[in-house]
C-alpha cells in the first residue's frame, strides 16, 4: 500500500479501502477501515497520492506527542550494550502533493489505540501506549499494523538497570518502509530511573525508504531533539 | 514651499513648540503605530503554525507596545521633551497618577505578574469565584473569558489574581468518577468485569494511572459500584460522557440491570391490604377491614382515596 500514486490510487483488502475516483467532475477521496469513513473532494487534477506510515500518535486524535512501548523486563548488564527488537503501531498518512507543495488528506490506522500517562499528572506526559514482544532479531510483522523498532540499549551506570517500558516523542521518529515499517532507536541509560531517547536517521534494512514526517508536512520546527526518560524505566 | 515650510515654523507658543514640532510628533507616531501593527500581524502570520496560541499573542503585544515605545522616545524631543528630565518628573507624576488611579495601576501590575506567573493561559478550562469558562485572552488590564454557554465575561486582573483559580486542565491528566447502581441479585463481580472491559476498551481511558472498579456501599436500592477513570485533560468530558452511556448499555447486554428506588414495607398486623369500603355520601367514604368484627365502626376516609 505504500508508495506514491497518480489519481487512479486503489487499495482494498480485508481491512481497508481506500481509492481515488472521479464523480460528478471531481477527484474524490475515499477510505474506510474499521468501520471509519472518510470522504475529501479534491480540487486538483494534476497532483500525486503518496502513502506511508507516519509517527503512530494523531488517533483517535492528538492529545500527545509520545510513544511508549511495554515490553517485558530486561536486565541490562553494567557499562555494556545490547540490540533488541521491538514493535511499534502503524498509522497510515495519505498525503496530496503538487506544485511541491504537500498536504495531509488522511491518517488512518488499523489498530486500536490506548493511552497511558508517563510521570505525575502535573509533569508527565501523555503517551500513545503498545505492548510489544522483546525479540532479537528482526521479527514478523504485518507492515499495515505493526514497525520494527531496532532499540540499542546501552548502559552507562555501574548498576544493572531493569527496562520494560521505553518512551519516545514522536518529533525524532524517522520512519522508513519497504517490506516492513522499520525505525532505529538509541538508548543510553543514565542511571536506574533515567534513560536519553532518540532516533536515528537511518533506515532498518537496505532499499527502505524514508515516510514524510507529520511535523514536516504541517511545517511544525522540532526545536528539542531527544527526549529525557525521568519518570522511570520499567 | 516656502509658504508651508514658515507655517511649520509658526511658534505655538509653548517652550518653542512649533507646528513643524507637532507634525513631526504626530507623524512619527502614527509611523511607529502603522510599523508595530505591520511587524505584529506578520508575526503572527509567520508563526501561526509554529508557536502555541497564547505564546503568539504575548509575542505579538510586546513587540507592538516595544515599537510604539519606541516611537514615542523618538518623537518626544520635537516636543522639547527631555527624557532625563522626564525621570525626575516621572516619579512625581507617577505618584499623583498612582493615587488618582489606583484601580488601573492595581490591575496593570496584577497583569503583568498573571503574564509572568502564568497560572491560567489561553484556552484553559477556569473555574474563577462563580464562573466556569475559557480563557479567550489575557490583557493588561483584564481578562477575557467565554462560558461554556458562549457569554463574554470581562474580569480585571486584579479580581483575578486575587481570587482562588482552579484550572481544570493546568496537569495533562485528571481522574474522574461514577457511583453505579446494580440490583442486589446481580453479581457484582461479573459487573465489575464487565465494567473494566468498557474501560479498557477506550483509547482515552488511560491505562495508567489504572482506573479503579469496586463495590463502595450496599445502598438502600442497590450496590453501589464506584469507577473511578484518569482521562488526559484536553478530552476528560468527552470521555466521560461516552462511556457512562456504554457502561449503561453493556451491562444491560450482560443482564445487569439498574435498579430503581425501592422500599419494602412490612407490617406487624395481618391487614394485607383488604379493606370493604363504606361509601357515606358525595366524597365521603369510609374503609372497614374485611377481618374486623361485623359490629365494630368502620374507619372513616378523609375523602383523598388514601
Amino acid at each position: 500500500m505504500f508508495g506514491t500514486y497518480d489519481y487512479t490510487f486503489q487499495f482494498e483488502n480485508e481491512v481497508i479501502l481506500a481509492k481515488i475516483e472521479k464523480k460528478n467532475g471531481f477527484f474524490q477521496y475515499t477510505r474506510i477501515c474499521n468501520g471509519s469513513k472518510e470522504e475529501k473532494i479534491l480540487a486538483s487534477d494534476s497532483g500525486r497520492i503518496i502513502v506511508n506510515p507516519v509517527e503512530p500518535i494523531n488517533l483517535p486524535e492528538e492529545v500527545g506527542r509520545h510513544l511508549m512501548i511495554e515490553f517485558d523486563p530486561i536486565v541490562v548488564e553494567p557499562h555494556t550494550s545490547k540490540k533488541i527488537y521491538l514493535t511499534f503501531p502503524i498509522e497510515i498518512g495519505v498525503f496530496v502533493e503538487a506544485k511541491r507543495e504537500i498536504e495531509v488528506l488522511d491518517i488512518f490506522s488499523a489498530v486500536d489505540q490506548k493511552y497511558t500517562l508517563y510521570g505525575s499528572p502535573d509533569g508527565g506526559v501523555i503517551a500513545r501506549w503498545h505492548p510489544s514482544g522483546v525479540f532479537a532479531e528482526i521479527p514478523k510483522t504485518y507492515p499495515l499494523k505493526e514497525g520494527v523498532l531496532e532499540l540499542g540499549i546501552r548502559n552507562t551506570c555501574r548498576d544493572w538497570v531493569e527496562v520494560s517500558r521505553v518512551v519516545f516523542e514522536s518529533v525524532d521518529m524517522k520512519i522508513y518502509y519497504g517490506n516492513i515499517v522499520g525505525m532505529v532507536a538509541v538508548m543510553k541509560i543514565l542511571n536506574k530511573h533515567t534513560a536519553e531517547m532518540d532516533f536515528l536517521d537511518q533506515p532498518l534494512m537496505d532499499g527502505m525508504k524514508k515516510s514524510i514526517e507529520l511535523y514536516t508536512a504541517r511545517k511544525i520546527p522540532a526545536i528539542q531533539k531527544g527526549y529525557l526518560m525521568e519518570w522511570g524505566l520499567n | 514651499m516656502a509658504e508651508i515650510l514658515s507655517v511649520l515654523e509658526t511658534p505655538l507658543g509653548i517652550g518653542g513648540i512649533t507646528l513643524g514640532s507637532i507634525f513631526w510628533f504626530v507623524l512619527i507616531i502614527m509611523v511607529a503605530t502603522a510599523v508595530a501593527k505591520f511587524v505584529a500581524l506578520n508575526i503572527k502570520r509567520a508563526l501561526v503554525e509554529r508557536v502555541p496560541k497564547n505564546d503568539l499573542d504575548l509575542l505579538t503585544k510586546v513587540v507592538y507596545y516595544i515599537i510604539i515605545l519606541g516611537g514615542i522616545v523618538f518623537a518626544l524631543p520635537y516636543l522639547n521633551v527631555e527624557l532625563s528630565g522626564l525621570l525626575v518628573a516621572g516619579g512625581i507624576v507617577g505618584l499623583v497618577i498612582g493615587f488618582a488611579s489606583q484601580s488601573v495601576v492595581s490591575n496593570l501590575v496584577s497583569g503583568l505578574f498573571l503574564m509572568f506567573e502564568r497560572p491560567i493561559k489561553i484556552g484553559d478550562n477556569i473555574g474563577l469565584n462563580d464562573i466556569i469558562a475559557t480563557v479567550e485572552d489575557i490583557r493588561v488590564l483584564s481578562t477575557i473569558v467565554r462560558t461554556f454557554d458562549g457569554v463574554y465575561v470581562r474580569i480585571p486582573n486584579e479580581k483575578v489574581f486575587t481570587a482562588e483559580i482552579t484550572n481544570y486542565v493546568a496537569n495533562v491528566a485528571r481522574r474522574f468518577e461514577y457511583v453505579i447502581s446494580i440490583r442486589y441479585q446481580d453479581d457484582a463481580e461479573r459487573a465489575i468485569t464487565v465494567i473494566k472491559e468498557v474501560i479498557w476498551a477506550h483509547p482515552f481511558a488511560l491505562k495508567n494511572p489504572a482506573p479503579s472498579v469496586y463495590v463502595d456501599r450496599l445502598a438502600d436500592s442497590g450496590v453501589n459500584i464506584v469507577v473511578r477513570i484518569w482521562a488526559p485533560s484536553r478530552v476528560w468530558w468527552d470521555v466521560r460522557t461516552e462511556l457512562l452511556w456504554k457502561l449503561k448499555v453493556e451491562l444491560e447486554r450482560n443482564g445487569i440491570e439498574i435498579p430503581f428506588p425501592q422500599m419494602t414495607l412490612t407490617f406487624d398486623d395481618e391487614l394485607k391490604g383488604m379493606f370493604r369500603i363504606d361509601a357515606r355520601g358525595a366524597g365521603e367514604a369510609a374503609r372497614t377491614p374485611l377481618q374486623q368484627e361485623e359490629n365494630a365502626p368502620p374507619i372513616r376516609g378523609d375523602g383523598d382515596g388514601g
